[in-house]
């Protein structure tokens, strides 16, 4: 299943001198704004203790596969909003109650907790954290008391989830920042992260969390993720930790072994310290060796680490370089305008956004707090995948180069037309909606996995598309960006492919058989059977 | 164990409780609010953008001065610095007619200078510097007459911009982009400094300019310049590659000890209070255990922050200067192109060294005050869970700061026992300076 480091990882050796992009453009996709229509209203506000945080969640929780969106709103209420759009048409929102207004939320991730085929939503806010369970129809009811689940009351920040093998019930990470009371010195008070997972005596339902454990040290998480980084079988916790925060702190990577402590991965696995305003994780095999490569936010230069060495199977250490100059993604600065101040970066995301069969990157970009030694206007990014492995940023040409002061976002395809869309949330603005109108770009494909039973939605899964000799690799993660998840249809792009092979490395089991799809259109997956195509109404 | 969070939470403002407790609450002490601020200080180095060494100590510096001088107008043994600083014209004095309140004054002064020096600190620094200023007020208007207090703290007030207008003349004031030139191109000629970093902003050297930075105590830059490095080569015979042989050789079989030794002193901006707070957090930890007065404290506190800050003046000269390569530009050249130093390399050229410049400095005006095989604790990194180290005397801890800088791979010897001469060089004119009216 491994394969050896691929041609394309070449162009990241340590040799590469920091290279311009290659002449050819990638095809750059049109996007129209289309907040004041969408929709669409919600503003993530408050001073001090929202000056993190301000994430978006999108889900389908009515059934019909269009995703349905939820904000942040920090001091004020959070929203939600039911998608109404229709294949290919404009994209609209209907603000509805659903039982998610709620005060002082920093972001939220939607999960299938209880495995009854609604969407539950892991709510984190300043303040006690909320498990929110699907009800059915988009209504939504607090669980932490059914479900076991403490909340606590901290600054909550970061999520990611997992399904540890043979477990029927997820098992959660919640990322914590500062101690919001240490008004005088904060610096230093980073609080504990927990580790949330399913009390070990249950043999039937109702299952329960039991009392988290501290992932001790903590150092101000502001993204989580699970992620198979050496493709054992087995996630590991990422953890970006915000520097700015800590004492002695530094990137993190825990190691989950059911039924044990979580333990950190030391110089002795390989892993290196570094130290960034860590605030987002995005992940993709971006160089194709068919292991997940990571992209970090930060203030000034972002990181993009991929393995520095990949062994054989499983074998890998934790020692990861960052190539993010030679692939052109430091994005340390507006890529135009006159405010030429280092940018901060916060929620990222890659996905194929002209469906030319390569990944792109999606970053949102904020200024903390009218901070004069960072850009204040500073454009979000939308950094196209090249030929050559490399990244070119064509925000402001492809319509998306906000320069509100951007938080947490989510890439997805609102109106089921193979295009990805986008939503940001701003902080103490609109949150933004566009909507992707590019004609003649490539053919695409969406699947959602799915299982029955626990992990019905196949998180930790890995889904392969292949295209002649090329296989574009997705992990089915539940975390990362910054505060902002989703769950539902993942998208691929195809390029000038009408059909495709796909397969899925289903979670704590074997690959499935590689099964012919046709290109344009939805699938759910299924182990032991056909792809099952599905038609947006 | 003390800490930097030791400094604030020690404060009586801290220990003052909830709110309507005024009255029951001890006021503080003149000692209490320079701690109390110079506490504060040291976290906003770390946490304010363009506070590199140098800019730190410059602030250093000058919040010295500010405190030192509202003390010293108060008619105590302390002498003005006016007239002995570079350009410091005689600074506004007490009316003779009024009653101060000196705790008030240094208040005053203090959060009038922290408000402008750390103007570009992020929304925690400004919520901090709002506590701490809110805190303090509250706490020191308690006993004082509301004419009294007023005029305490607007003298202060003026104190401080006395001295905050002549810093905005020393070439330092203005830091852009974090210190680092928008463009730059190295010198294509072997031995000369190349970026060491794939930080895009780190292409440029940090602060090239800095070297003309008007001084305080020493003439000018060059008053204490050196010799140049030892002349570049290739040539494994050559004292240049035999320099640079021992630290890929110290790299390469490194002790535990040497390691943490290279650790405790690499203070690094934006993780720690720098290596010019590292000096202060060891004076003031001094300074605090020893029940100092406020004369005594403002003495070394001032005469520390200028020697510091001369010390980084000159040095810069002498790197931009000289413009020397870093050790691994040279050992991946020369030696090993796999090798990599243990600590960060610096984004600015090697000779001197600037931690080994200011420490010698920092050393010979510590000494000075605490004396000879003046024994003491470094605990500033505490709290990132680095041990408590013990130092016969201060110069013994400059000599380990400095081959600390080797250890890590990012200094070659003679950087260091040259840097270490020229802080002596400079430290033994800052404390030249008269301070006491009577010895």
């Amino acid at each position: 299943m491994i394969r050896t480091l691929m041609t394309l990882s070449v162009l990241f050796s340590g040799l590469m001198a920091p290279a311009q992009a290659e002449a050819t453009t990638p095809t750059v996709p049109s996007f129209e704004e289309v907040t004041k229509t969408s929709g669409v209203a919600s503003v993530y506000s408050g001073e001090y203790l929202y000056m993190v945080g301000g994430g978006a969640a999108t889900f389908d929780c009515n059934r019909d596969g269009y995703p349905d969106l939820f904000t942040a709103g920090g001091e004020g209420r959070s929203a939600f909003f039911r998608n109404q759009s229709k294949r290919g048409g404009a994209l609209k929102f209907k603000k509805q109650r659903s039982g998610l207004e709620l005060d002082k939320v920093t972001g939220s991730y939607p999960l299938d907790i209880d495995a009854d085929g609604n969407v539950d939503l892991v709510v984190l806010r300043v303040g006690e954290n909320k498990v929110m369970r699907g009800l059915g129809n988009c209504r939504f009811a607090e669980a932490n008391a059914g479900w076991g689940f403490d909340g606590g009351d901290a600054w909550s920040t970061a999520y990611a989830a997992t399904f540890e093998k043979g477990a029927v019930w997820p098992t959660i990470a919640i990322g914590n920042y500062i101690d919001r009371k240490q008004e005088i010195s904060p610096w230093g008070s980073c609080t504990d992260n927990w580790l949330h997972r399913a009390r070990v005596d249950q043999k039937k339902p109702p299952y329960a969390f039991t009392k988290p454990v501290a992932l001790t040290p903590s150092y101000c998480a502001l993204s989580m993720l699970f992620t198979d980084w050496n493709r054992t079988g087995t996630p590991s916790l990422r953890v970006s930790n915000d520097r700015e925060y800590y004492e002695g702190g530094e990137e993190q990577m825990w190691k989950l072994v059911p039924g044990e402590l979580p333990a950190l991965y030391t110089d002795k696995d390989g892993w290196k310290r570094l130290r960034i305003w860590g605030m987002g994780i995005a992940s993709a095999d971006v160089n194709g060796d068919s292991y997940p490569d990571y992209f970090l936010t930060s203030m000034a230069d972002n990181k993009l680490q991929m393995l520095k060495e990949v062994a054989a199977e499983g074998k890998s250490k934790a020692d990861f370089k960052d190539v993010a100059w030679p692939s052109g993604v430091t994005l340390h600065r507006p890529s135009f305008g006159d405010d030429l101040r280092t940018s901060t970066g916060w929620h990222a995301q890659f996905e194929d956004v002209n469906n030319d069969g390569r990944t792109d990157l999606f970053v949102a970009k904020g200024n903390v707090d009218a901070m004069p030694d960072f850009a204040i206007k500073d454009p979000n990014n939308l950094a196209l995948g090249k030929a050559d492995g490399t990244f070119v940023d064509m925000a402001k040409d492809a319509g998306v180069a906000s320069t509100e002061t951007s938080r947490g976002g989510m890439v997805v395809d609102f109106n089921l037309d193979g295009l990805l869309d986008l939503v940001v949330v701003n902080r103490r603005a609109p949150a933004q909606v566009w909507r992707n109108t590019s004609k003649a770009l490539g053919h695409w494909l969406q699947v959602k996995p799915a299982q029955d039973g626990a992990n019905r939605d196949a998180v930790g899964a890995w889904i392969e598309v292949r295209l002649g000799d090329k296989i574009t690799r997705r992990e089915i993660t539940s975390g990362g960006g910054h505060v902002s998840g989703h769950l539902g249809w993942w998208h691929f792009g195809l390029g000038a492919n009408d059909k495709a092979e796909i397969r899925v490395l289903w979670p704590h089991a074997e690959a499935g058989p590689w099964q012919l799809v046709m290109a344009d259109g939805f699938y759910v997956l299924k182990s032991g059977a056909e792809p099952e195509m599905w038609v947006p109404k | 164990m003390i800490s930097r969070r030791g400094f604030l939470a020690s404060a009586a403002i801290l220990a003052w409780g909830s709110a309507g407790s005024v009255a029951a609450a001890s006021r503080p002490t003149a000692e209490t609010v320079l701690q109390t601020w110079y506490g504060l200080m040291l976290e906003l180095v770390r946490h304010t953008a363009p506070y590199s060494p140098p800019v730190a100590a410059r602030t250093f510096a000058y919040l010295g001065i500010i405190a030192y001088e509202a003390t010293a107008s108060g008619g105590g043994n302390l002498q003005s610095l006016a007239g002995q600083l570079s350009g410091l014209n005689a600074l506004p004095p007490r009316s003779s007619e009024a009653r101060y309140d000196d705790a008030n004054i240094l208040h005053g002064a203090m959060q009038s200078a922290m408000i402008d020096l750390f103007d570009r600190t992020g929304p925690s620094g400004q919520r901090a510097l709002k506590a701490v200023r809110q805190k303090l007020d509250a706490e020191l208007s308690a006993g004082v007459s509301a004419s009294r207090l007023k005029r305490s703290r607007a003298y202060g007030e003026a104190v401080a911009g006395h001295v905050l207008d002549w810093a905005k003349t020393d070439g330092g004031a203005d830091v852009v982009n974090m210190g680092f030139p928008d463009t730059f191109k190295p010198v294509d000629a072997p031995g000369h400094w190349k970026p060491t970093s794939v930080i895009r902003m780190q292409q440029a050297p940090l602060l090239p300019m800095w070297g003309n930075n008007r001084t305080f105590a020493i003439s000018a830059a060059s008053a204490c310049g050196l010799p140049p490095p030892p002349a570049y080569s290739e040539d494994k015979a050559s004292d240049f590659y035999k320099e640079a042989f021992e630290v890929y050789d110290t790299v390469k079989t490194i002790t535990p000890a040497q390691r943490l030794t290279a650790r405790f002193w690499s203070d690094d901006p934006m993780l720690s209070p720098t290596p010019p707070g590292h000096w202060l957090f060891v004076a003031l930890d001094i300074l605090r255990s020893r029940n100092a007065s406020i004369e005594d404290q403002v003495d070394v506190l001032a005469r520390l922050g200028i020697a510091m800050s001369d010390a980084f003046v000159a040095c810069w000269k002498s790197k931009f200067d000289y413009n020397l390569l870093r050790p691994v530009t040279y050992i991946k050249k020369v030696i090993d192109k796999s090798w990599e130093p243990i600590l960060i390399t610096p984004p600015f050229p090697e000779y001197p060294s600037g931690h080994s410049s200011q420490s010698g400095a920092a050393a010979v005006v510590l000494t000075q005050f605490f004396g000879e095989n003046f024994a003491f604790e470094d605990k500033t990194h505490v709290r990132e869970k680095l041990p408590v180290r013990v130092y016969r005397s201060f110069w013994e801890a400059a000599e380990e700061a400095g081959m600390s800088r080797l250890y890590g791979g990012i200094h070659f010897r003679a950087a260091i026992e040259r840097g270490l001469e020229q802080g002596r060089c400079i430290g033994t004119a800052v404390n030249a300076i008269k301070t006491r009216r009577t010895v």
